[in-house]
């Protein structure tokens, strides 16, 4: 292991200090702006990578009137204006990112709001680029989007893999509704309901389906960090919605570079496995 | 009593004059601040309460009822306007619709931050402090009176043995301890907290009326669809906000940045969406020293 020479942060301070005592020298430079902690600047500079802007996206989309209305099955309009919204708010983050001559963007806060008759997708990132331009001269046409920190990003590219895209996926179906016979008759028994299981995990197999095939529109060959939501919608408690997301990843060394991770025990353990008093005996 | 500290409350200036030091730092924070050698002064604050003006119809400031109608407008400002393709006239039928970029709120924002962040400044200058760090700040309505109140508060701070900042005005930021040790290990030396709100009114068009209500009606379409006007008054709203900052930076560098957006609506497609943005502006006044690459380890226990 190489010794990090310790840094005399006083003299540091004092440097900094001395340097606010003169007027900053006028330039032209936009000046870097990211949502990203020092810690995470740092990590993306060890790795190479450097922050070039706060960039957004979103998009709003209507949903038709009366899809939340009783029924049966997939509510598909709900499903095809969620999966619009977050793809053009993906777009819009793009743009955004290419204009700032960024290479990708990293650490997407994604929030999502299902209103009765829109959908809301706002997603908020720090475009990066490598810091020697030289070895990426040309702006990707499309840079990569992902919701993955600063420090996953780091691991990531270490391991030789890339994050391409968001993968995104929705579902909304209707609580399934049982006859009264069926009721009345369910009400004595212990009884799987079968047209409750099949709905719920058809829409949640559909949610993550869509997830993967937009993984594979971005030409991904997987997905990390996959988060899933679900619940009824707060307007519409006959209706539940299933969202899964994640970043879209590629293989971009010839192999997998295994990291080799080094073991640690900390000794700050905070589980006292002996205690003193017990040698006092009863 | 300094000049500065001659608008203080009596109370404030007593406090301020007391032996004792105060301070909004944690322990851990406290130790890493003496590291530095920032000796901590005192607990500084600065308020603010603002009222906003009507802005509403029949002020001078609203847009007005149709397209053409002068309004408090700034040259520049952001303004786009919609206009119905059905090609007919009703009472009912919104034939045009406005994006616009609420200046005049804007400002009002701006003043109620600006005023109460250089109270803060002037309590801290009036200890002779070099700069004010772990400073939070609250922008929120006032005990349900309709008015709203800007606080800031900070822990004023001394460099030991270190010069005084140009024109004696401190330097501030809302970082702390480690996070701000290891800022001044890179490099980086915090100048100001810099934050900008950008408010921008929605007027909705029939073809967004119909759109944000669920598409029905003249001619709305019956399937999903973008709804532009909306869309593109969030992203202006977010990029006026950036532009707002950008201009309070002059070529240093915003770090930690923190965007908070706050929608109303107001009727059917009508909305408000208000923007801030905030985050430390900081200063390289040394070369990067990148960090060796990290090494990935795995916790036992």
């Amino acid at each position: 292991m190489t010794d990090i020479p310790a840094v005399d942060v006083r003299a540091e301070m004092l440097s900094g200090a001395k340097s606010l005592t003169v007027a900053a020298a006028p330039t032209k430079s936009r000046g870097v702006t990211s949502d990203l902690s020092i810690d995470e600047a740092l990590l993306l500079h060890a790795a190479g990578w450097e922050p070039v802007d706060l960039v957004c996206g979103v998009s709003v989309v209507s949903v038709p009137m009366g899809v939340w209305n009783w029924g049966q099955g997939e509510i598909t309009s709900a499903a095809a204006g969620h999966n619009a919204a977050v793809r053009e708010a993906s777009a819009e983050l793009r743009n955004e990112c290419v204009k700032v001559q960024g290479h990708g963007v990293v650490g997407v806060r994604v929030d999502v709001e299902v209103h009765p008759h829109h959908i809301d997708v706002e997603l908020t990132g720090t475009a990066v680029r490598p810091v020697n331009q030289g070895a990426h001269p040309a702006v990707p046409a499309s840079p990569f989007i992902s919701d993955l920190s600063a420090r996953d990003f780091t691991l990531l590219a270490g391991a030789g893999w890339m994050p391409v895209g968001l993968a995104f996926g929705a579902s909304f179906v209707y609580a399934p509704r049982r006859s009264a016979g069926d009721t009345m008759r369910q009400k004595t028994q212990n009884i799987e309901l079968t047209n409750f299981t099949e709905a719920m995990y058809a829409a949640r197999e559909s949610a993550m389906e869509r997830m993967q095939q937009s993984a594979l529109d971005v030409h991904g060959q997987g997905v990390v960090e996959v988060k899933v939501t679900e619940g009824p919608m707060h307007f519409a408690r006959h209706a539940v919605g299933f969202t899964a997301w994640g970043t879209a990843v590629r293989l971009v060394a010839d192999a997998h570079q295994f990291v080799q991770p080094q073991v640690i025990l900390p000794l700050d353990d905070k589980i006292v496995a002996f205690e003193a008093q017990s040698l006092r005996g009863a | 009593m300094s000049d500065a500290s001659a608008d203080l409350p009596e109370a404030a200036v007593r406090r301020l004059d007391s032996a004792a030091f105060s301070s909004g730092l944690t322990v851990p924070d406290f130790a890493a601040c003496l590291e530095l050698g920032l000796q901590p002064l005192a607990l500084v604050q600065g308020f603010c309460v603002m009222s906003w003006r009507w802005y509403g119809a029949g002020s001078a400031y609203m847009r007005g009822m149709n397209p053409y109608a002068p309004g408090g407008q700034v040259q520049g400002a952001y303004a786009e306007t919609y206009r119905c393709p059905h090609g007919f006239v009703s009472a009912e039928h919104r034939m045009w619709g406005q994006n616009l970029e609420q200046t005049w709120v804007e400002s009002a924002w701006a003043q109620g931050y600006g005023t109460s962040y250089n109270r803060m400044l002037e309590e801290a200058a009036s200890l002779g402090a070099h700069g004010v760090i772990g400073v939070a700040d609250r922008v929120a309505e006032l005990a349900d009176t309709g008015t709203v109140e800007f606080h800031f508060l900070g822990t004023a701070v001394k460099v030991m043995d270190g010069p005084p900042p140009l024109g004696g005005v401190p330097w501030t930021t809302y970082l702390a301890g480690q996070r701000l040790t290891k800022s001044i290990e890179a490099g980086f030396m915090p100048v100001a907290v810099v934050a900008a709100m950008a408010s921008v009114r929605v007027w909705a068009y029939c073809m967004t009326e119909y759109l944000m209500e669920g598409s029905r009606g003249w001619g709305g379409p019956t399937s999903p669809q973008q709804v532009e006007q909306v869309s593109k008054a969030h992203m202006a709203s977010r990029q006026l906000a950036r532009k707002h900052v950008r201009e309070q930076l002059a070529g240093d560098t915003l770090h930690g940045a923190r965007i908070d957006v706050v929608k109303r609506e107001l009727a059917q497609g009508d909305e408000v969406i208000d923007c801030t943005l905030r985050g430390n502006r900081m200063r390289r006044f040394k070369d990067f020293d990148v960090v060796p690459p990290p090494r990935p380890t795995v916790r036992l226990g």
